[in-house]
C-alpha cells in the first residue's frame, strides 16, 4: 500500500506547495479513478491496470478545467476559503456519484490474480503487487519530470518561491494549472491501481482523504520526497501496527502519529516541508 | 434592529414559534422544523468557534457524538430523565473539548483544521472498539422515554411536539449565547485572533484561554445537540453521530448562512436543512449535493453569506436613507 499511498500524496502534496490549496476534494479524485476503473471492465471489458492509460490524461485534464474555471478566481480569499471552497466540492463530487452509482459495494475480479504470489513465502496479493510495482515506476517518472524538465524545475521554483518565481519570468498561472492537473492526475491514477485492491463506493474518499493527510503531514507539507517517505512509512506502521498492536486500532495508530507529528515537527519528520 | 426593538422582535419571533405545534398538525413538517431548529444549534456551536474566533474545526462531529453517548448512556445504564441527561451531556463534551483544546490550539490555521480532522476519527475508532462503554458498531436503541407530566398535561412522547419545542428551546438559547458572546469582552478578543492572532497576543490577550473558553461553550452546546439527537431518533452508533459528515454540515450551515452572524446558522439551516430533506424525499441517497454546491456558490459569490450580505444590504440603504434625509 506505501507506493500507492505514496502516490496520493504527492499530488495533495504538490498542490499544496504551488498553491497554497488544501485539496479537500482529493480523495473522490482518487474515488473518481475507481470508479473509472470499475467500469472501465464493465463496459467495455478493459483490463482496469491498462486504463490507466486513458483515464490518467482524461483526469489531468479535468484538474485543469477545476483549477481554470473553479479554483483560481477563490484563490485570493486565502487559505480558509479554499479549505472550504474544496470541502464544498468532495461533498458535490461524492453525493452525485451517490447518485449515479448508488451506495452500493462493489468489487473488480480479475481473472489472474485470484491466487496471491508467494515470493519467499510471504503470500502478496497479485492485483496489489502491479498496483505497486506501476506506483513505483509513475513515481520515478514523476520525480525524473520534476527534476530534469524545465516544467518541473518551474513547478519546483513556484512551490518555494512564488514572487521569485514570478521574476524569474515563470508564467505562474500555466505552472499553478499544470500542477492542480497533475495532483488530479495522480489522485486518479492511484484510484484507478487501488480498484482491484479494494471496495469500490462512492464515499471511500472520506477514508482516502484522511490517509492522504497523515502521509502528507508526516512528510511535509509542500514536499515531494516528505510525501513519498510519509506514504511507505504510513503503509508500514499499519501493517505492523496491525500485527504488533491490533487490528482494530491500526488506524488510529496513523492518526496518533499525525497528531504528534502536527504538534512537534509541524514542518515533518525530515523537516524539509514549510509550516 | 439594534437594542431594545431587535430584542421584542427576537421573543414575539420565538413565541411564534413555540405556538407552532398548536396550528400545525402535519409531522413531516414538524419534523423538518425540528431538524431545522437542532441544526441551527449545532451550526451556531459551530459558528462561535469557526465563525467569532477563525477557528475552522472540521471535528465538532466528535464534540456532537461524545454528547449523544453520555446522554443515552446515562440514561439506559444509570436512568437519569432526558431533560438533566442533555445537560450533562452537553457539559461533558464541555469538559472533555478543555484540554483537546488546550493542545489543538497550538496550531493555527490550516493545521488546526486537519488535527481536528483526525481527533474525530480517532473518536470514532475508540466508539466503535471500545464495546464496554459504546456496544461498539451497534450503539444504542432507546426504547422508552420516562412519562412526564408538565403543566397538568402528560407529554405524549410519539408525538413531535416536545422534541420541536426542545429544539427550539436549544437554538433559541444557542442563538442567545452566540449574541451574548458577540456583545462581550471575550467575543471582541476573538474577533481580534480572528483577524490577526500575532497582532492580539501582542497587545496582551491570552490567545489561548480565550480560544478555550469558546471551544468549551462549542462543546456546550453541540453536545446538548447530540443529546437531544439520541433522544430523537432514540438511535445512536459510531457512523451516526460520529460520522465526518456531522462536522461538515455543522460547517456549511455556518458559512452559507453568514460567518460570525447570530442568524446566520438559522438562516443557513432553514435553506440546506430544507433543501436537503426535500431532496432526500425524492431520492434515497445523495442528499447532501445541495450542501455542496451551495458552499461553493456561497463562497465564489458571498464570502459573507446570506445573513451576512443581507445584513450588509439593509445596513447600506440604511445609510443611504439617513444621507438623502439629510441632504
Amino acid at each position: 500500500m506505501g507506493a500507492l499511498y505514496a502516490m496520493i500524496g504527492i499530488g495533495l502534496t504538490i498542490v499544496f506547495g504551488v498553491m497554497r490549496i488544501i485539496n479537500l476534494a482529493h480523495g473522490e479524485m482518487v474515488m473518481l479513478g475507481m470508479f473509472a476503473a470499475f467500469f472501465s471492465q464493465k463496459l467495455w471489458g478493459f483490463d482496469p491496470f491498462l486504463s490507466i492509460l486513458v483515464w490518467a490524461p482524461v483526469m489531468f485534464a479535468a484538474g485543469v478545467l477545476v483549477y481554470r474555471f473553479l479554483l483560481r478566481k477563490i484563490l485570493p480569499g486565502g487559505e480558509l476559503n479554499t479549505l472550504l471552497y474544496t470541502a464544498g466540492l468532495s461533498l458535490l463530487v461524492a453525493n452525485l456519484a451517490l447518485l449515479a452509482f448508488s451506495g452500493d459495494y462493489r468489487t473488480i475480479t480479475l481473472q489472474y490474480a485470484v491466487a496471491p504470489m508467494r515470493p519467499l513465502g510471504i503470500a502478496v496479493p497479485v492485483a496489489l503487487a502491479i498496483g505497486f510495482g506501476v506506483a513505483v515506476v509513475l513515481t520515478l517518472a514523476l520525480w525524473l519530470f520534476l527534476g530534469r524538465t524545465d516544467l518541473g524545475r518551474a513547478i519546483r521554483a513556484t512551490s518555494q518561491n512564488r514572487e521569485a518565481a514570478v521574476l524569474m519570468g515563470i508564467d505562474v498561472e500555466r505552472v499553478a494549472a499544470v500542477s492542480f492537473g497533475l495532483g488530479t492526475a495522480l489522485a486518479g491514477a492511484a484510484g484507478v491501481l487501488l480498484a482491484p485492491s479494494l471496495y469500490l463506493y462512492p464515499t471511500v474518499g472520506e477514508l482516502v482523504i484522511v490517509k492522504s493527510f497523515v502521509i502528507v503531514v508526516l512528510g511535509g507539507l509542500g514536499s515531494v520526497p516528505g510525501a513519498i517517505a510519509g506514504g511507505l512509512l504510513l503503509g508500514t506502521v499499519e501493517s505492523l501496527g496491525a500485527v504488533y498492536v491490533s487490528s482494530t486500532y491500526k488506524d488510529g495508530l496513523g492518526y496518533v502519529i499525525f497528531l504528534a507529528v502536527l504538534l512537534y515537527r509541524p514542518s515533518g519528520i525530515f523537516g524539509v516541508g514549510k509550516s | 434592529m439594534r437594542g431594545r426593538a431587535g430584542a421584542a422582535a427576537w421573543a414575539v419571533a420565538a413565541a411564534a414559534a413555540a405556538a407552532l405545534p398548536l396550528a400545525v398538525k402535519n409531522s413531516f413538517f414538524l419534523h423538518v422544523c425540528i431538524l431545522v431548529l437542532l441544526w441551527t444549534a449545532l451550526g451556531e456551536a459551530w459558528n462561535v468557534l469557526g465563525g467569532y474566533a477563525g477557528q475552522v474545526s472540521f471535528g465538532h462531529a466528535a464534540l456532537f457524538g461524545f454528547g449523544a453517548y453520555v446522554t443515552a448512556i446515562l440514561y439506559l445504564k444509570a436512568g437519569v430523565a432526558p431533560w438533566w441527561g442533555i445537560p450533562l451531556g452537553g457539559a461533558a463534551a464541555a469538559a472533555v473539548s478543555v484540554p483537546t483544546g488546550l493542545i489543538a490550539f497550538r496550531l493555527r490555521g490550516p493545521y488546526f483544521s486537519l488535527a481536528t480532522l483526525a481527533v474525530a476519527e480517532l473518536a470514532k475508532l475508540v466508539a466503535l472498539n471500545w464495546e464496554w462503554a459504546t456496544n461498539g458498531p451497534t450503539g444504542f436503541l432507546i426504547t422508552s422515554l420516562p412519562p412526564l407530566t408538565l403543566f397538568g398535561f402528560a407529554v405524549n412522547w410519539e408525538s413531535k411536539a416536545p422534541f420541536y419545542l426542545a429544539a427550539l428551546a436549544l437554538a433559541a438559547v444557542s442563538m442567545g449565547a452566540a449574541a451574548a458572546l458577540s456583545r462581550s469582552r471575550l467575543g471582541a478578543f476573538l474577533v481580534a485572533i480572528r483577524e490577526n492572532e500575532d497582532a492580539a497576543e501582542a497587545v496582551g490577550i491570552d490567545t489561548v484561554r480565550a480560544k478555550v473558553l469558546t471551544l468549551a461553550l462549542s462543546g456546550l452546546l453541540a453536545g446538548m445537540g447530540g443529546g437531544l439527537y439520541a433522544f430523537y431518533f432514540r438511535y445512536i452508533d459510531p457512523d451516526a453521530v460520529l460520522n465526518i459528515g456531522i462536522s461538515m454540515e455543522m460547517v456549511f450551515i455556518a458559512v452559507v448562512g453568514g460567518l460570525g452572524t447570530v442568524a446566520g446558522p438559522l438562516v443557513g439551516a432553514v435553506f440546506l436543512t430544507a433543501v436537503g430533506e426535500a431532496v432526500r424525499e425524492r431520492f434515497q441517497v445523495g442528499h447532501l449535493v445541495f450542501y455542496g454546491l451551495f458552499m461553493m456558490l456561497v463562497i465564489r459569490y458571498l464570502p459573507e453569506g446570506i445573513w451576512g450580505r443581507a445584513r450588509g444590504l439593509a445596513a447600506r440603504a440604511g445609510e443611504v436613507r439617513r444621507g438623502a434625509a439629510r441632504g
